[in-house]
């Protein structure tokens, strides 16, 4: 760390640069907290974790037994052990005593984007509250026609605040906090829907993935779905990216040609000069099946051609989405225990084999993402997997959790990540911190000694 | 202080970062343009060396400097990126002689990530389109139309997610990028894109080359005939093209910065991290390459970039060194190096400390750097104003006037030095042993004051006192004639030059006398022009000067203010009327020459020089605390010396020279990081780290090193155990010990750790000019602060603050004994400390405020702010408000909450200030770096002094609130009057920046803009003046004012 800082302050690494390697590092790091615990209040396995967008300082979490709690993950309440570890106790919980309180599980819990004056649940009780936290009580719920499975507002927003919602049923609703009413129904879907997602570039755009395997791109500006992804539309005809080397069975009619390409970009290079002479021509041919192009056309007919429509991104229901902070990817997780990395602007699945061993099928799944786009924290039954994005390697597996994980989230202003399962625990893993130093100068002074306390979940 | 805070530039950038050559200014001349971060400087190649044109401040970081031509121009337009993702064209008006915009316009996007190997900007050789590379896996292309106007931009995915460079190839069809990346599996490989503009997509390019050297970092396109790319790696050096592929080895190097030598592309310079210079020739037959040479050419500063100028002149820019204007020579010296080093001009970067000492106890503050890096590493001593090096002084009271005579009108050299009293005037001369004593001259009158003296033609001198002009022989030092003045008349005032006498008597008289070989004319005197000063201050010396070709009348006043006038030669007409404040006491004024320049002494209780540049008049403080009267003195012996009358004392002197920062260098040949100076030993203490090259293998030494605070030298040396850095120093002392003690926290730093798991605390005493270890604490981390804390020390040791205290032992020895800690930081980096309360900067968590309680021996936190700020520096202002510097250039001042209501909000710091500085902050001190005087409006504005990566030493001023409110006034007023080059916008850059938002700029000024009302021309100032409703007058006393603070 100081041959960073000292770089940094010479102006060898530039700041940017600086940061990003902390954090990588900081996530590689990454392990279950001895330093730092958050004391869950539910009684039901926890579903949804999410720290609020402004501040980075309050964690919402919601569970099963239709209760819901805030944490501060920046205070702590009070120290363990000599006061080497912190304990976040909930700041106040909601819970089915509450007069306005859910009557069964929840789903989803998030803050209103903006501020942390407002937050969100949804839950199988068929509705959708909207709180206010400081007086934890209902301001506005809105009556969806089934099960909640998950709820999602945009962090970009600036003009609208609408929340989108996926229930058992197949239309996806988008609620209006302004007004109190539905302000669209987004039909496509053939079964319920289990999860939804914002673009992360355009406050328009939502990303919706159903029971029915498909995933889907609504501009909630316009009719239709504009996009639906097609597991087997990969990157045919498009320069090949890097690592298709590394993908392997999946999309096989395309995958060959792929590998064909690749594979001999030196052999090749030769034939290619001698192209080179009507290199123009040679080349316009190979743009001719430009997916991207395509997409422009589908735009246009809203109700899309019926194959395209039918197009699924897993076999199984999508259950967990996830797009980069850079908008320019998303990730989704199947009930087929796949894990799959879209390209957004061409709709192309990238190939990127994850090693995922199984994914719970039953319920959706709360995926996390580090800032860089690098690593995906992703629930695998009772552990949870970090993987690299662009190679689908396991980078690191935590587990600490007694029963199957539900939810993870990723807290980039710390890198820390936090994560709620079946067991009712919300878990911190936190970079590891050296905490040993001071213990030997209290015992040194003959006080009571700090054990290095074994964390009681491995 | 106070949350209203003013930031202004003492010193600017000077790492270069970007450089190129072209015709920008006129098709016939060479240019050399150089960026220095947040500003471009424009030179013109002459046959004298590099001529400096224009220099000014770009509203950005500057990410690209290129130059290109479109198709049809004459001479070359300059493309300026930024890193907040504006671009601009800028042309050059030859009449106006200055830059004008021709494009202009915003390239940031909403998808991608930033990139974190830098921004690529590159334009095609052809002129089709300019590419940038600003985010991972996109490539931006703003296409040209036929008329070399910019069109609509437009993004292009690139796969490659970890670009290294990128370049446009020559003489192709189609416009063809080469593409420098890294895989996944770390290995290296280029790639060629086809750009198809009316795809708005790529095809696959003619060739690639897959798995080159590891370090291959950059490319190089080879113009035509030979087209191509040069890959430079660590280890070889690759010639690449469709048809060619030509590999040699070199030494292992990092190559930083590149230069081409012919227009054809077959030899370039190459610089490396060690400041190498190399010569790079690609030999060939006709148009096919047939294989690459290098040569070792020698040695320059660490070069950033390099431009071959013309026959053999090359610019070597720096960000580690000072940069250089060289030579290659055909023939090599006595070392074998080709190198020879014509200029060097100053880099104070990268400043990662420095403290602020008054060394000459005169009440005025230095700044002494750690500045350069590696083998460039250096101290800098930097001082506002002029010195004055003393040579002799002689004690003498009540000086009157003083004037120097030479004993004939051809001598180079002064002789007599006239000195007048109340009632006499003695006559100093030099002898032969060189040393001033009394003298005669026996056609002076010595028993009355002398009002004036000078030089006359034909070996005489005259004299001018109350009651008569005596005209003296020079050689015979007998009296030739006298001119009485008429009884009841006698003479106030009088000045002279070698050929004419004006006298003004009582009475209102003027008498003006000729002087001729022995003999005095008279002549009549006719009144030109007349000009009202106003007020009721008489003035009390005038001056008519000449600088730069431009004359001007000087009217000092009684009250210390000094008016200045533009004088029409042939007309006689005054205008362009100017008045500033130089002291409080009357003024007399003196001109001087130095280096064959004329400047004018202002000689009052602040002593000044007046001199110009830019055709600026510009007033620089002299280091002297009053001077009553001065005369220059240039004799045989002391040469280009000034005498100079002050406080019972004549002092003979030289001057420096005429500029208003003074730098000097000590280089070291090593890299100091860390700077401390100890006032009772009268030493520095620096940490340092030299580079070692030894058989391939690069070694890091570290230091303790003790100089002398007057000469500099290294005069102990403590070297530190293998991996052990220095990480902080401080001199301080503990309580129940009276000694002085320097202590140093280092850290072990291991090849395979992240994080230091160990480092020391040393507690250094100097006894006899050495440095005697007293104690040493094994610490579990690096130390990354130390501070001395209510007689304690109180050190930064990773996540955590630890206390320690001096404890005796038995044995009488001394020892750290921990006392209490605080943990609960990421990193805490920053730690500064005021009575009971420290203020941490954390590395990534912004600010804590900690509070020691006596009582129970312990450290708990108070308040924190919880944005997530990624610190560099950290600074107390007063008991309330805390400044500190952050990752992405911002400044940002937080206030402690204590009234607060709740507990949550004296438990939060809250964010009451935000600027974007556009520099990367490594250090704030309190100081200042000029002499405060009490009676000066300025004089009770406190200080801070940041330094930066880039060179830059800086003061932030807390203003006044009424102060404050009027400058934002007059800052606003100038954003609508000064337009950014480029049409960037001023408001733009300034709002605070980072990765989460973008806030516009609060409770922070803008003092280079504020100051640059001084350079406007009077009719814009009028402008601002009427918008403001206030008189041109007054705006500029309270802008000048300002001025004096740095």
């Amino acid at each position: 760390m100081w041959k960073e800082i000292r770089d940094r302050e010479s102006g060898k690494v530039r700041p940017n640069l600086f940061t990003s390697r902390i954090r990588s590092n900081r996530v590689a790091a990454l392990q279950l907290s001895n330093h730092k615990e958050i004391v869950s209040p539910h009684r039901g396995s926890v579903n949804s974790l999410q720290v609020d967008l402004t501040e980075g300082r309050y964690l919402l979490s919601g569970a099963s037994d239709a209760s819901i709690a805030v944490y501060d993950v920046q205070s702590a309440t009070d120290y363990e052990g000599s006061g080497l570890v912190a304990r976040h106790k909930s700041l106040f919980v909601v819970d089915k005593q509450h007069e306005q309180g859910h009557k069964y599980a929840i789903s989803s819990a998030i803050w209103y984007p903006i501020d942390t004056g407002l937050f969100i649940t949804g839950s199988y009780d068929h509705y959708i509250n909207v709180w206010d936290t400081n007086a934890t009580q209902v301001v506005t719920n809105f009556k969806m026609p089934g099960k909640v499975y998950r709820i999602a507002m945009s962090s970009l927003v600036t003009s609208h605040m609408l929340i989108a919602a996926g229930t058992e049923d197949v239309q996806v609703r988008l609620c209006d906090i302004a007004s109190g009413a539905f302000a669209h129904t987004l039909s496509g879907h053939r079964d319920g829907v289990m999860t939804v997602e914002w673009s992360t570039s355009s406050e328009w755009v939502l990303v919706t993935g159903g029971c029915d395997g498909a995933i889907r791109f609504w501009d909630i500006r316009r009719a239709g779905c504009f996009r639906v992804l097609d597991q087997a539309h990969s990157q045919l005809g498009r320069r090949p990216p890097l690592l298709e080397r590394s993908a392997t069975n999946k999309g096989s009619t395309s995958k060959s040609l792929l590998a064909g390409q690749s594979s001999s970009v030196k052999s090749r290079a030769p034939q290619k000069k001698i192209a080179h002479g009507n290199g123009s021509k040679q080349s316009a041919v190979s743009r001719i099946p430009n997916q991207v192009k395509g997409s422009g056309r589908q735009r246009l007919h809203p109700g899309m051609l019926s194959s395209r429509d039918r197009a699924t991104a897993h076999y199984g229901a999508v259950i967990g989405l996830k797009a980069t902070e850079d908008g320019m990817y998303l990730l989704s997780a199947g009930s087929d225990s796949r894990l799959r990395l879209w390209d957004i602007e061409s709709g192309c699945n990238t190939l990127v084999n994850f090693e995922t061993v199984r994914l719970q099928t039953g319920k959706a799944i709360q995926l996390a993402i580090t800032q860089d786009s690098a690593h995906v924290f992703v629930p695998c039954m009772t552990a949870v997997k970090a993987f690299d994005v662009w190679s689908g390697k396991t980078f690191l597996t935590f587990r600490g959790h007694y029963e199957y994980v539900n939810c993870c989230w990723y807290n980039s202003q710390d890198q820390e990540l936090y994560t709620g399962g079946n067991d009712r625990q919300i878990l911190v893993w936190s970079p590891s911190k050296m905490i040993h130093d001071e213990t030997d100068e209290w015992r040194r002074k003959g006080q009571a000694p700090a054990q290095d306390q074994d964390n009681w979940s491995d | 202080m106070s949350i209203w805070n003013y930031v202004v530039t003492a010193h600017k950038p000077t790492n270069v970062t970007h450089s190129c050559v072209g015709n920008f200014t006129g098709p016939q001349e060479l240019n050399l343009i150089i960026a220095k971060c947040t500003r471009i400087e424009i030179h013109l190649l002459t046959p004298q060396g590099l001529q400096p044109m224009l220099d000014v401040p770009i509203y950005g970081r500057i990410a690209t400097l290129e130059l290109f031509r479109p198709h049809g121009e004459a001479q070359d337009f300059l493309f300026i990126a930024t890193e907040r993702y504006k671009f601009c064209v800028l042309q050059w008006d030859a009449e106006a002689a200055e830059v004008i915009t021709r494009a202009m316009g915003d390239v940031s996007d909403r998808i991608g990530r930033p990139t974190d190997n830098g921004q690529i900007g590159i334009i095609d050789p052809e002129c089709r389109l300019i590419g940038l590379h600003l985010y991972d896996g996109l490539f931006k292309v703003i296409p040209f139309d036929n008329k070399g106007q910019l069109k609509e931009a437009f993004n292009i995915r690139l796969e490659e997610l970890q670009v290294l460079d990128i370049k446009f190839l020559y003489s192709c069809p189609k416009p063809t990028i080469v593409v420098l990346y890294q895989d996944n599996k770390d290995a290296r490989h280029v790639k060629t894109y086809e750009v198809a503009l009316k795809d708005k997509d790529f095809v696959e390019g003619p060739w690639s080359q897959n798995n080159l050297d590891n370090g291959a970092a950059l490319l190089i396109p080879v113009p035509p005939p030979l087209c191509g790319v040069l890959i430079i790696g660590e280890g070889t050096i690759v010639y690449c093209s469709a048809s060619a592929f030509k590999a040699i080895p070199i030494n292992p190097s990092i190559t930083r910065a590149y230069g081409r030598v012919d227009a054809d592309g077959s030899r370039y310079l190459l610089g490396d991290h060690a400041g190498l210079l190399h010569l790079l020739v690609i030999t060939h037959e006709k148009e096919k390459v047939t294989g690459l040479k290098i040569e070792l050419l020698g040695e320059t500063s660490i070069a950033s970039t390099i431009s071959y100028l013309d026959n053999a002149f090359v610019y070597v820019g720096s960000s580690y060194g000072d940069s250089q204007l060289i030579k290659l020579n055909l023939q090599p010296d006595a070392k074998g190096s080709y190198v020879e080093v014509l200029e060097r001009y100053v880099n104070l970067g990268p400043i990662v400390d420095f403290c602020v000492v008054d060394l000459e106890r005169q009440g005025q503050g230095q700044v002494v750097t750690c500045s350069g890096a590696y083998k460039d590493g250096s101290l800098r001593i930097v001082r506002n104003g002029i010195g004055i090096n003393e040579q002799a002084s002689v004690e003498l009271q009540g000086i009157k006037g003083m004037w120097s005579l030479r004993s004939a009108t051809d001598d180079p050299f002064d002789t007599f030095l006239v000195v007048s009293f109340i009632s006499e005037t003695r006559i100093l001369a030099m002898n032969l042993e060189d040393e001033l004593e009394e003298t005669e001259i026996e056609g002076f009158c010595s028993q009355v004051q002398t009002l004036f003296c000078h030089d006359a033609v034909y070996n005489q001198l005259v004299q001018v006192t109350s009651s008569s002009v005596r005209l003296v022989s020079s050689t015979t030092r007998e009296l030739r004639n006298e001119w009485h003045a008429p009884s009841g008349y006698s003479v106030n005032v009088a000045t002279a030059n070698a050929t004419q006498v004006l006298l003004a008597t009582g009475g209102g008289h003027l008498v003006y006398l000729e002087i001729g070989d022995g003999y005095f004319r008279f002549h009549d005197l006719n009144l030109i022009t007349k000009e009202h000063l106003g007020g009721e201050i008489i003035p009390r010396s005038v001056l008519l000067c000449a600088f730069e070709g431009i004359s001007y009348l000087l009217c000092a006043l009684g009250d210390g203010h000094l008016l200045n006038f533009l004088l029409n030669m042939n007309s006689g007409e005054l205008t362009d009327r100017k008045k500033v404040s130089l002291g409080t006491q009357p003024i007399t004024l003196r001109t001087f020459s130095s280096k064959n320049t004329t400047h004018v002494f202002a000689a009052s209780d602040r002593p000044t020089v007046i001199y110009s540049s830019n055709k600026k008049l510009l007033y620089s403080n002299v280091n002297l605390k009053e001077v009553s009267h001065m005369c220059p003195f240039n004799s045989a012996a002391f040469p280009d010396s000034l005498a100079i009358a002050k406080e019972g004392e004549l002092t003979i002197g030289t001057i420096d020279d005429i500029q208003k920062l003074h730098i000097r260098s000590i280089p070291l040949g090593e890299h100091a990081r860390r700077i401390c100076h100890q006032e009772q030993s009268r030493t520095f203490a620096i940490s340092s780290m030299k580079y070692c090259q030894s058989n391939a293998e690069e070694t890091e030494m570290h230091f303790i090193r003790l100089l002398d605070d007057q000469t500099f030298e290294f005069i102990s040396t403590y070297p530190l155990d293998q991996y052990e850095n220095g990480c902080s120093i401080l001199s301080c002392s503990f309580s129940d010990d009276t000694n002085v003690y320097y202590c140093v926290g280092t850290a072990y730093v291991m090849p395979e750790e992240n994080e230091p798991t160990k480092g020391r605390i040393l507690v250094f005493i100097v006894e006899d000019g050495k440095l005697q270890l007293i104690a040493e604490k094994e610490t579990k981390g690096a130390v990354y602060s130390l501070n001395a804390f209510n007689g304690k020390l109180l050190a930064a040791i990773n996540q955590k603050i630890q206390l320690y205290k001096w404890m005796l032992r038995d044995d009488g020895t001394r020892e750290l004994q921990s006392e209490c800690g605080h943990h609960g930081h990421i990193l805490a980096l920053y730690v500064q400390t005021r009575g009971d309360f420290i203020v941490v900067g954390d590395l990534m968590k912004s600010f804590s405020l900690l509070i020691y309680k006596h009582e129970e021996g312990a450290i708990e936190e108070r308040a924190r702010d919880y944005n997530a700020n990624w610190m560099s520096a950290v600074e107390i202002l007063d008991d309330d408000i805390y400044l500190g510097a952050e990752n992405n250039f911002n400044l940002f001042t937080v206030r402690k909450n204590s009234e607060g209501a709740t507990d949550e909000e004296r438990g939060r710091l809250e964010v009451v200030g935000e600027y974007h500085l556009g520099e990367f902050i490594n250090r704030f001190r309190h100081g200042s770096l000029v002499m405060r005087l009490p009676d000066s409006d300025v004089g009770q504005i406190p200080t801070v002094i940041f330094g930066t990566v880039n060179g830059v030493i800086g003061v932030i001023a807390s203003l006044p609130r009424d102060q404050y409110i009027f400058l934002e006034k007059l800052q606003a007023n100038l954003r609508k009057v000064i337009k950014g080059v480029g049409g960037l916008s001023h408001e733009q850059w300034r709002s605070f920046y980072n990765e989460k938002k973008t806030v516009d700029a609060k409770n922070f000024l803008d003092g280079d803009l504020i100051e640059s009302f001084l350079d406007l021309g009077r009719s814009r100032m009028e402008e601002i003046s009427k918008a403001m409703s206030v008189p041109v007058e007054e705006l500029m006393k309270r802008v000048e004012e300002l001025t004096r603070l740095h």
